[in-house]
């Protein structure tokens, strides 16, 4: 063979050996756009066919993820869809699952056990599940055994509903919200102190509508030094229920990242309302409230959506206070589940160990989101 | 008789007269349906080029991020389109000025491809460059016009810079720079990657015919090298200056975007069909020919490796090339035009392919051809159709109109849903967002440290897009972000309860407009990145000076070069064992 020959031979072996090399061990980015880094994987063991699962339910490749179970017999691919993602529009519904963690529980040579933790990236921010799978051999391949959730199904029912509702009459269809040209209705903060946490400085507090109307409301803070010049302004952003009926607190939680409190000299604080319609519409109960102790410190409970309307969004917003009444802590939770209407969904807030032990009592306060319906 | 004129007609070369006119032919019909509205980068350009017809001098642009400057990216085609947008205006102004990147891109890959073989050759790849799988996909699918734009400028620079290099020619010398200097006023990366990929091979042809004909030694041409390579370096450094500063100043740090160009196309088959078939077509089955000609010819072998790398890199992350040779850069670069590059590298031999199957086999082998290169191209306009960038296609006027209205424009806005609608619509209306869609001129952190795209697709990016958008509507009063543009109901509930609200709705309730009370009206807050004055001036003088320049000199005839014969070591074709060059 000539030199061109064997350059040729060369270019056409170097190519292949590139790209097989590029597949075998793809580059990050590459790996990134595979899902995980491997030409495929073989379901060999069981953490490999619990990955396998999680990259077809990332990929939203249902029924490749459904016909790949041991126990699919026993449900539909619409259940299993229904049972990762809700049968009403929820938080969970329209999102992707972002990434999973496995920790292996429990192996023989049929079958293991595997906790799952699958975390979503919600468009309010990431929420975590978390299943305990079971996997099982299946000649020379793993299956996973799905705990399957039967989701509730609402049974027709008439429920009368009678609440409050304030209405606005705007001025025409020029008048931007929120440009009314009546007095704000009245609020004012009950309740405030900075203190520092890990991430940065945080203010706490309290904001109370004083008025007899409905107000929507917002809180900023601008930390200042020691001299009165400006640090950093940051606003209550979703740590804070908008909408405040009459009489109604809320708590609010701004977050300043990178700012020391001992650089503070004073906060301005600067709270903002107007008025708005609204509704007490859907009205949301709380039940079966419990605090648990530290370690792993957490308010439990449940939410009951009294109304006749699926609640598709909620909002649980938590105040902690001392033996001295004072707000030690805020949380939140948004439950990724739409409440259907007389149908209890728990929720659970983390409250950091080193307060948990502080906390002697707490308010909490749901808001809510319909999807083209009502707010509250 | 008949059958022997036929055959004649069969050995000749195409008139490049011929190739223009099938260039019109094909591509003209195509740009006045506004086919390129509905790539990617189309409406980006043409939102440049609004700024430019006008703000002329004045490439701090207040419409995108708060505030950016234009000097990021490199003018020359945005400024054309400015320019013409007064007679055609900016979609047909567009249109034309493609239409002339891609004649010219006929002419380029001639004249380039006379530096490799015959003339006959030269001219089936020029015609084949018409029916280029890469060139219809950049135009109509991706819309990249300063890529298709820089790519002709260059080709034709090409064969300049082998006179100078080869013959001492001063008139090519001057016209090799000027063409160069507008190449990289069109686009900084086709003169950057340009250079490794299609100078390198062109000066190493240089050296490798130095001894034939008017021979002239090693020392000459690494002198006259190293002098062309100074000039264009300093011509470049000074009509783009404003670009280098604005580089140096704030260097591209931000956290990489994902991109599929990067992704593996075996493991990816959907974006390998994308950034690999379609863009190839036919010319995948010529592989095999490409390298075994190219290796087989020595005096094709730089032009053979030129291609083979930027073949590799353009295959993305199928290899792991482009994460080698690019580092970094291969994290914030998209890899098509890596394709694009090599397709342009291997139409010399293509064209020689044609050349001698038409030779050998004539209207079959014609025939054959005609409908592989229609079928390429075809393929690759009509991608844009069944692969298409905007599933849902609207009209954002009547937002436009919203926020033109009323003092809306008082306040910034972003958009969340459209796509890239967002381009069209920051054409169309006065306001400005804290969004945009040209990622290395912006300087918001809420936009640069989360490794996502444009925010009216952050949901798109996962995590990281949703902390991005997050982060933005967190400091929504800062940037006087009062208005959030909503055509995605998924974004809702974080709007909700983070304290916007609806306040209109718009194009039969499919759009939605919320509002956040209490926010003031916008400042400028990127004040310290406003370029000075001189520098809006250099930046609107020199860049489409510099193609003033290169076209007069173009118009200055050159003198009639004697040609040098080049022997391939084994004929093939009679026509390309003698491929006469030195095309000017």
């Amino acid at each position: 063979m000539n030199k061109g020959g064997l350059l040729a031979v060369f270019i056409f072996a170097v190519t292949i050996l590139l790209v097989v090399a590029g597949t075998r061990w793809p580059v990050p980015s590459a790996a990134a756009y595979a899902g995980g880094g491997q030409v495929s994987r073989t379901a060999s063991s069981p953490e490999a066919a619990v990955s396998n699962l999680c990259d077809r339910i990332r990929a939203h490749a249902w029924d490749d993820a459904y016909n790949s179970l041991a126990n699919k017999a026993r449900f539909s691919a619409l259940d299993f869809q229904h049972d990762l993602n809700g049968t009403y529009p929820g938080l969970l519904t329209y999102t992707n699952l972002d990434s999973f963690e496995m920790q292996p529980l429990h192996a023989s040579a049929s079958d293991a056990e595997i906790r799952l933790r699958l975390k979503w990236a919600t468009v309010v921010g990431p929420s975590v599940t978390t299943r305990q799978l079971r996997v099982v051999r299946n000649g020379d391949r793993w299956q996973v055994e799905w705990p399957i959730t039967s989701q509730p199904t609402l049974a027709p029912e008439v429920i009368p509903v009678n609440y409050l509702r304030w209405d606005v009459i705007d001025r025409g269809a020029g008048d931007d919200w929120g440009m009314q040209n009546v007095d704000a209705p009245h609020v004012r903060i009950v309740d405030m102190h900075p203190v520092q946490r890990a991430e940065g400085t945080v203010i706490l507090g309290e904001l109370l509508n004083d008025d007899i109307y409905p107000a929507y409301v917002a809180v900023t803070a601008t930390l200042l030094r020691k001299d009165q010049t400006p640090i950093a302004t940051e606003g209550s952003f979703d740590k804070i229920s908008h909408v405040l009926l009459p009489k109604q607190v809320t708590p609010f939680l701004i977050l300043f990242p990178d700012v020391t409190l001992a650089d503070v000299g004073s906060v301005r604080m600067t709270p903002f309302s107007s008025l708005i319609a609204a509704s007490a519409d859907p009205v949301i109960e709380i039940q079966s409230q419990h605090m648990s102790p530290a370690p792993d410190a957490s308010l439990s409970g449940q939410l009951v959506n009294q109304s006749g309307q699926v609640a598709n969004v909620a909002h649980v917003l938590a105040a902690f206070y001392d033996s001295t009444g004072q707000v030690v802590w805020i949380a939140d939770q948004y439950v990724d589940r739409a409440l259907l209407p007389q149908t209890p969904t728990p929720f659970d807030i983390h409250i950091p160990e080193d307060l948990a032990r502080k906390i002697a009592s707490e308010r909490t306060v749901v808001a809510s989101y319909s999807f083209g319906g009502t707010e509250s | 008789m008949q059958n022997s004129e036929s055959n004649t007609w069969m050995q000749r070369s195409i008139p490049i007269s011929l190739v223009l006119m099938t260039a019109l032919a094909v591509h003209l019909p195509l740009l006045l349906l506004m086919l390129p509205l509905k790539s990617y980068d189309t409406n980006l350009h043409i939102f440049f080029a609004s700024h430019y017809a006008h703000h002329w001098f004045d490439p701090w642009n207040t419409k995108w991020y708060a505030g950016f400057t234009q000097t990021t990216y490199p003018p020359l085609p945005q400024q054309w389109v400015a320019l013409i947008s007064p007679l055609l205006g900016l979609d047909l102004g567009y249109m034309a000025i493609q239409l002339i990147a891609i004649l010219l891109l006929a002419v380029g890959v001639y004249r380039f491809s006379l530096l490799w073989v015959s003339p006959r050759a030269a001219s089936f790849a020029a015609l084949a460059s018409v029916f280029l799988g890469s060139e219809s996909f950049l135009v109509y699918s991706a819309g990249q016009l300063p890529t298709t734009f820089a790519a002709p400028i260059y080709l034709n620079a090409l064969p300049f810079l082998f006179e100078w290099v080869r013959f001492r020619s001063w008139s090519s010398f001057f016209k090799a720079i000027a063409l160069f200097t507008a190449a990289a006023a069109a686009h900084h990366f086709t003169l950057l990657f340009g250079s490794f990929f299609f100078a390198i091979p062109v000066l190493a042809l240089a050296f490798r015919d130095r001894a034939d004909g008017q021979s002239v030694t090693m020392r000459a041409c690494a002198m006259r090298t190293i002098l062309i390579v100074a000039v264009v370096s300093v011509a470049i450094a000074v009509v783009l200056l404003p670009f280098w500063i604005a580089l140096f100043r704030y260097p591209v740090t931000q956290t990489p975007i994902p991109h599929p160009s990067r992704a593996n196309y075996i493991l990816n088959p959907e974006w390998g069909l994308n950034y690999f078939v379609i863009p190839y077509g036919a010319m995948i089955l010529a592989l095999p020919y490409i390298i075994v000609r190219g290796s087989t010819f020595a005096r094709l072998r730089p032009l053979l490796f030129g291609f083979w790398i930027a073949f590799l890199i353009g295959l993305g992350g199928t290899t792991p090339v482009g994460h080698w040779l690019l580092g970094r850069a291969f994290d914030v670069l998209t890899m098509e035009r890596f394709s694009y590059w090599a397709t342009l590298l291997a139409l010399p031999i293509v064209g020689m392919m044609a050349s001698e199957l038409v030779g050998r086999f004539r209207a079959t082998a014609a025939f054959a051809l005609s409908i592989l290169a229609a079928g390429t191209c075809a393929a690759a306009v009509g991608w844009v159709t069944w692969h298409p960038n905007d599933a849902q296609d609207f009209k954002v006027n009547e937002v436009a109109a919203w926020l033109n209205r009323d003092g809306h424009d008082s306040y910034r806005y972003v958009t969340l849903g459209f796509g890239n609608k967002l381009s069209r619509l920051s054409t169309l209306t006065d306001a400005g967002s804290v969004d945009g869609e040209w990622n290395s001129g912006r300087r918001l952190p809420e936009l640069t440290h989360y490794g996502v795209g444009a925010l009216t697709s952050s949901k798109y990016f996962g995590e990281a897009g949703l902390d991005s958008l997050r982060a933005m509507l967190r400091h929504a009063d800062y940037y006087g972000l009062k208005w959030v543009i909503v055509r995605d109901h998924y974004y809702d509930p974080l709007l909700w309860f983070a304290g916007w609200r609806p306040v209109d709705s718009l194009d039969d309730k499919t759009i939605t407009i919320w509002s956040k009370d209490g926010v003031p009206p916008a400042t400028a807050v990127n004040s310290s990145q406003i370029p000075p004055r001189w520098q809006g001036l250099m930046w609107g003088t020199l860049p489409f000076g510099s193609s003033v320049i290169a076209i007069f000199l173009l118009l200055i005839p050159a003198r009639k070069r004697h040609r040098v014969r080049h022997e391939y070591p084994f004929p093939v074709n009679e026509e390309d064992l003698a491929p006469g060059r030195l095309a000017s």
